[in-house]
């Protein structure tokens, strides 16, 4: 199985029932598809229904779905799963995929499921490689005119008896307990290590009998400041840098202006607009306030096409989710130059064709536009070109 | 081969409007353009206008590299265009350097803004602060002013009557402008009685939401009577920048100001700058503004602005004719604004508002949150 930032796509989906959470997932009935492409990828689906989730492995079709989340790779799929690699990136580079709703899953997910982390390989830690290693956390300052002989008798698993002498600034170590300790504490091994590893609370565990002083209860209370705190190897790693997310976002308001204004009311009218250089002749498509090869207001106004056809397109295969809605368009999708019937040479339009005709799509294709049922003066009236031959 | 002097040949100002909604910023550029090419009859390309320095903000355009937005309306292709990011004065500096350099000897610069097309002018001057503390606090340039007028106000004795009253005489002299944006006479009871939107600072202490587009022609000394015949010549510019950090900063020590115009007077070779400029066009904002940024300019003793106002300092060295940015300009290009008028009283055409015999000039700028870039122009007949 192909690891990638240390884990894998099973481990995303096998980890998936313990992160649910019931009871953030009430009323919610959806039914999500995961297709992850390459090497250690593989489909999955994942039901959720009365506060219950079920995955389960797919071979073949992934059957009817709520919403669909593609990735190119298993290093995509884990890294946008782990926020090493930024879902909207991911999303616009192309290498991930959603069918349905992104906002719905993008707020959904997060909400009904906790958070996945890479399981951590664990280096095992014993009550004697902690005591062992004692010597590199005492602090000769913190215990500077210090004498105290302690002892820990560590009963079951791992267990053992070390005695822990403190004088003059230094500290030693031995096997054994010697009998003159000014406090003895007995204990469990795996209680020494969970209250050395911040899993047990020391004081708890007094009083609950798991740990047993004989003698100077003071001085047992005393042993850790004398140390650095113990680090636990397999504890996470703490996050030092942040980062700040936030979507600046100020509303505008931006004028048309007598020319794009014309445009805009063109486009109500299911025509496409030009303005005129009264220099030159050019068609200038979108409409320009002045021609600026002749530096010369235009002021005139041609109706260009509506038929056309494609002197130059490219196919896009990554869309940029809208940041606000997390809409995004459908890929592939052909950006297109269009000579307007009546547009003098040089000045195309660029728009969009109807999905359905890009396999037969090339250069010299005849186009015209499809417009929406009522145009309101927006872009959105021109739904796409069509090719008519 | 490098000129000696640069001049600026003529100025185009788009009115202030508190709100052009039926215009873009294209328009209100091509009609600056089409002023100042009336004005002087420039031309584009070979021995004509080779470089375009625009002056605009990304922020407020709501767009990045906000002159690609304009670069075909005010002539860029096929030129050079390049834009200025810091508040408009400086496009004037840079055009300078780079005719005194001798790259080319004819430059356009065009200024544009549009308060209005922003839902907020504060959510915008808020962005201008790091996005961890500074936007976080909620500071934005308004309420920065207000922080620096407290402290101002405490420290030069200026009074909510005086700032009203700096308030009325700007409002009359802008009744006189016809390029400014308020210009309705008010009585200082209105100014009083208007809503604090930032302790001290009431709503008529506060310069109005400004559309607005200005233009200058500069050549060489050698080519500018070919433009004009009453050049009005650039003999200093200079500008200063202070800590970024809000907290950093002694607000009213005016300590970038200081050395910007100590810089520019220099250059101008200038000993006392009240006893040389005949007018002066100052950057105010807001109301408290206009006495500490004269006093940062050298007219008046440090934390003497109350009594520079008591004392009629602005009405004896003819401050802000024309009615000043607390008439109303775009903050960005304000110091655009500030120079074009300067330059209108050296070449004797600013009407209604023109001081008999005028010489010499210093127009003035600020950017960032109270005050925290100055730059000075001093320009003389």
């Amino acid at each position: 199985m192909a690891e990638f930032f240390g884990t894998t796509v099973a481990d995303i989906f096998n980890t998936m029932p313990k992160r649910f959470k019931p009871e953030a997932s009430k009323g919610v009935d959806v039914v999500i598809g995961y297709d992850c492409g390459g090497e250690g990828g593989g489909k999955w689906k994942l039901t959720v229904k009365d506060q219950a989730a079920r995955i389960e492995t797919v071979e073949g079709d992934l059957g009817p779905c709520t919403a669909t989340i593609i990735a190119s790779d298993a290093e995509t799929f884990i890294g946008v799963t782990l926020q090493k690699i930024g879902a909207i990136d991911a999303l616009s580079q192309g290498k991930m995929k959603v069918i349905g709703d992104t906002r719905m899953l993008m707020t959904l997910l997060p909400q009904i499921f906790v958070q996945y982390t890479v399981p951590a390989k664990k280096t095992e830690v014993t009550a004697r490689g902690i005591l062992s290693a004692i010597g590199e956390r005492f602090r000769p300052d913190k215990a500077a005119g210090v004498t105290l002989k302690y002892g820990y008798d560590l009963t079951g698993e791992g267990g053992g008896q070390f005695t822990i002498t403190i004088a003059n600034g230094t500290c030693t170590l031995k096997e054994g307990l010697d009998a003159d300790l000014a406090v003895k504490m007995t204990m469990e091994a795996a209680t020494y290590v969970g209250m050395m590893t911040g899993t047990i609370d020391g004081a708890a565990a007094f009083t609950s009998g798991k740990v047993r002083i004989d003698g100077d209860m003071m001085a047992a209370a005393a042993t850790g400041k004398y140390f650095d705190k113990y680090v636990d190897p397999n504890a996470e790693e703490a996050e030092e840098l942040l980062s700040l997310k936030k979507i600046t976002s100020i509303n505008q308001r931006f004028a048309t202006g007598p020319v794009m204004g014309k445009w805009f009311a063109g486009l109500r009218e299911k025509k496409l607009l030009a303005s005129v250089c009264p220099v030159c002749r050019r068609t200038l498509i979108l409409p320009q306030e002045i021609c600026q090869f002749c530096h010369v207001r235009t002021k005139e106004y041609v109706e260009l096409g509506p038929e056309g056809y494609v002197t130059n397109f490219d196919l896009v295969y990554f869309a940029s989710p809208d940041p606000l809605s997390g809409e995004v368009r459908d890929t592939p999708y052909a950006c297109a130059w269009i000579m307007l019937e009546g547009a003098t040479p040089e000045d195309a339009f660029a728009f969009e064709i109807k999905k359905e005709d890009l396999p037969k799509l090339k250069i010299g294709s005849r186009v015209r536009p499809t417009w929406a049922e009522k145009p309101t003066g927006s872009f959105r009236d021109i739904l796409y070109f069509e090719i008519i031959d | 081969m490098a000129t000696k002097r640069v001049a600026i040949c003529a100025v185009a100002q788009h009115k202030n409007e508190p709100d052009l909604w039926y215009k873009r910023f294209q328009n209100m550029l091509l009609d600056v353009l089409e002023d100042l090419q009336g004005q002087t009859g420039f031309k584009y390309g070979e021995n004509g206008v080779g470089i375009i320095v625009s002056a605009s903000d990304d922020f407020f355009d709501a767009r990045t590299i906000s002159n690609n937005g304009v670069t075909d309306v005010i002539g860029g292709q096929y030129l050079a265009e390049e834009k200025m990011a810091q508040e408009g004065l400086n496009a004037i500096g840079y055009a300078n350097a780079i005719i005194l350099s001798g790259h080319k000897d004819l430059v356009l610069i065009m200024g544009h803004c549009k308060e209005s097309q922003g839902e907020s002018r504060n959510m915008i001057t808020n962005c201008g602060f790091d996005p961890f503390y500074g936007r976080a606090t909620g500071l934005d340039y308004l309420n920065a002013a207000g922080l620096q007028a407290q402290a101002y106000m405490r420290k030069s004795g200026l009074t909510d009557d005086q700032l009203a009253e700096i308030v009325v005489r700007s409002r009359q002299w802008a009744a006189r402008n016809p390029y400014a944006n308020a210009q309705e006479v008010v009585p200082a009871g209105k100014v009083k009685a208007s809503p604090m939107l930032c302790d001290p600072i009431r709503q008529l202490h506060a310069y109005p939401v400004s559309d607005g587009a200005v233009g200058l022609l500069l050549a060489s000394e050698e080519r500018a009577r070919e433009f004009t015949d009453n050049p009005v010549w650039i003999t200093g510019f200079a500008n200063c920048m202070d800590a970024f950090f809000f907290g950093d900063r002694d607000l009213t020590s005016n300590f970038a100001l200081k050395k910007a115009t100590a810089n520019a007077c220099r250059r101008a070779g200038i000993q006392d700058l009240k006893k040389a400029a005949d007018v002066a066009e100052v950057m105010d904002c807001y109301a408290y503004q206009q006495p500490m940024w004269m006093e940062g300019l050298g007219f008046c003793g440090d934390g003497e602005g109350g009594r520079f106002i008591a004392e009629g300092g602005p009405g004896k060295y003819r401050v802000n004719l024309s009615g000043g940015t607390l008439a109303g300009n775009p903050m960005i290009i304000s110091g655009l604004y500030r120079a074009a008028e300067a330059t209108l009283q050296l070449q004797g055409g600013a009407g209604d508002r023109q001081v008999p015999d005028a010489k010499c000039a210093v127009a003035h700028s600020t950017n960032g949150p109270a005050g925290q870039f100055h730059s000075v122009l001093i320009l003389e007949a």
